[in-house]
């Protein structure tokens, strides 16, 4: 017993050092969608850090602090799978916020020291949701397996940012 | 226009121009290292480098430009003028941080992973010493008279000092968590630390060896520009740079720049200061006496610019 709380705590130190620690490439992506609807009316449905039902990776969304800088939500993948994140900025005025990964396990989401950006934009009367990304890859030193380099990071957060796009823009153009 | 008019004319607008500096950013994501007139405001040369660029040191006298690429493990020497890689030198783990001394020999090398700072001899264009430092070295700057290294140790929150003529770190300086760029002011006198994960900048008091001062900043702080006798620092997270006084240490200026400021330096003249954006793609200009964003000049894919980028040409 003693042990395997010696053993636990030891796995939480590590996790705690490997969180913080990162590789020196790192990556960017941006992922664009354009929406056949007013951007107050997009912005109505993302415009809220406590709510990431709009995503259909997203199972429940729990959090506190609101829309404040330092605000916290975790959220859960469907299939399992858990995502904690930190708002950064929050502007409604410019419809915008960014927001960071504060824990998450690279079986999940092989990336480390991720931070991103989600904004709706004006296209003449549609709107245009841009998402950004910046991120490391999960494997903090050099030479990584192929599951944690640099190509599988930006892969993975592509896809996370295709699908939400895609689903956002059904959901609203689709009008249910 | 005679001849001689527009030589005159054309002397005019070289005495005019409020530098003859130049950028040399490394742009990570595209592989390469832009060549920015400053004058003019404008790209003149892409140079391909490889292994994901990331920092760089130009040789006090502007012939050489110094380009770490972490996934090469390798240290391009690149002649500024010709605008030429002239040799890739390995070296081991993961090269990041580079300075170089003021007469032009050695260059320093910080190896990310391996907690040493490679000395790299430009003439042999080889390894000729290792020095061992605190965890993850990061940026790394010299003092103006040669005596000095600084190293900011990411993961030990110190600054290790090292004596150039023994090659032998003789101090460790407890700074902030997570110090990652440090610049050291033109008399050699102070340094300026910025530290990622408690933003908030270190003073070093050199003389005594220790931090004199806090100053705290907005988020993720990467870097310090010195310039008119204020501090310039790039805030990763949030998209702005923070201006103090170095003297009261009061704030005097949030200035918002392009999404994900990193490399900052002065120009020559100290009359601007140059603020490399990451993921914007742009190299903002900032007028140091008004405080203001004047100028944005195109660089190539995640510039990064980390270490001294900018050369007065000849």
């Amino acid at each position: 017993m003693k042990l395997q709380l010696l053993a636990a705590a030891a796995l939480v130190v590590g996790a705690v050092g490997a969180a913080d620690a990162h590789g020196p490439t790192r990556q960017k992506t941006e992922q664009t969608i354009e929406i056949n609807a007013a951007p107050d009316k997009v912005w109505a449905v993302i415009g809220n850090f406590q709510d990431m039902s709009w995503h259909p990776a997203i199972e429940k969304t729990e959090g506190s602090g609101g829309n404040d800088k330092g605000a916290k939500r975790k959220l859960t993948l469907q299939g399992g799978g858990v995502i904690e994140e930190e708002l950064n900025t929050f502007d409604a005025s410019k419809m915008m916020y960014s927001y960071r990964i504060t824990n998450v396990d690279v079986k999940v989401l092989p990336i480390s020291n991720y931070s991103s950006k989600i904004t709706v934009k004006d296209a003449g009367g549609k709107s245009q949701v841009v998402w950004d990304g910046a991120f490391y890859r999960g494997f903090p030193n050099n030479d990584p397996p192929p599951e944690l380099s640099d190509e599988a990071a930006k892969k993975a957060v592509d896809g996370v940012y295709k699908a939400g796009l895609e689903a956002l823009k059904k959901k609203i153009e689709g009008g249910s | 226009m005679s001849a001689r008019a527009a030589i005159v004319a054309f002397g005019l607008v070289l005495a005019g121009g409020a530098s003859a500096d130049e950028a040399f950013v490394t742009n990570q994501s595209s592989d390469d290292l832009s060549v920015l007139d400053l004058a003019a405001g404008e790209p003149v040369a892409t140079i391909p480098i490889g292994g994901r660029p990331a920092g760089v040191a130009v040789s006090r006298d502007g012939a050489r430009a110094y380009v770490t690429s972490p996934e090469s493990k390798t240290l391009s020497i690149v002649d500024t003028a010709a605008r030429k890689v002239l040799a890739q030198i390995p070296v081991a783990g993961g090269p990041l941080g580079v300075a170089v001394h003021p007469s032009g020999k050695p260059v320093y090398v910080a190896d990310w992973y391996n907690h040493k700072i490679h000395v790299v001899d430009p003439d042999s264009k080889s390894v000729t010493m290792d020095i061992q430092v605190g965890l993850s070295p990061s940026g790394l700057a010299v003092t103006p008279d040669g005596k000095t290294l600084l190293s900011a140790d990411r993961d030990s929150n110190e600054v290790s000092v090292v004596d150039v003529a023994t090659q032998k770190r003789t101090g460790r300086i407890k700074v902030g968590d997570r110090p990652f760029g440090v610049t050291i002011d033109a008399k050699g006198e102070r340094a300026y630390v910025a530290n990622v994960a408690t933003n908030n900048v270190s003073v070093i008091d050199l003389a005594k060896r220790e931090t004199i001062a806090t100053v705290q900043v907005d988020e993720r702080p990467y870097a310090v520009a010195l310039a008119g006798g204020k501090a310039f620092v790039t805030n990763q997270y949030a998209n702005s740079v923070t201006v103090f006084d170095v003297a009261t240490y009061a704030k005097l200026a949030d200035i918002s720049v392009g999404d994900y400021p990193e490399g900052i330096e002065a120009s020559s003249d100290g009359a601007f200061v140059y603020v490399s954006n990451w993921f914007a793609n742009t190299l903002s200009r900032i007028d140091v006496a008004t405080l203001k964003v004047v100028k944005e000049i195109p660089t190539g894919d995640g510039p990064r610019a980390f270490g001294l980028f900018i050369r007065k040409t000849p």
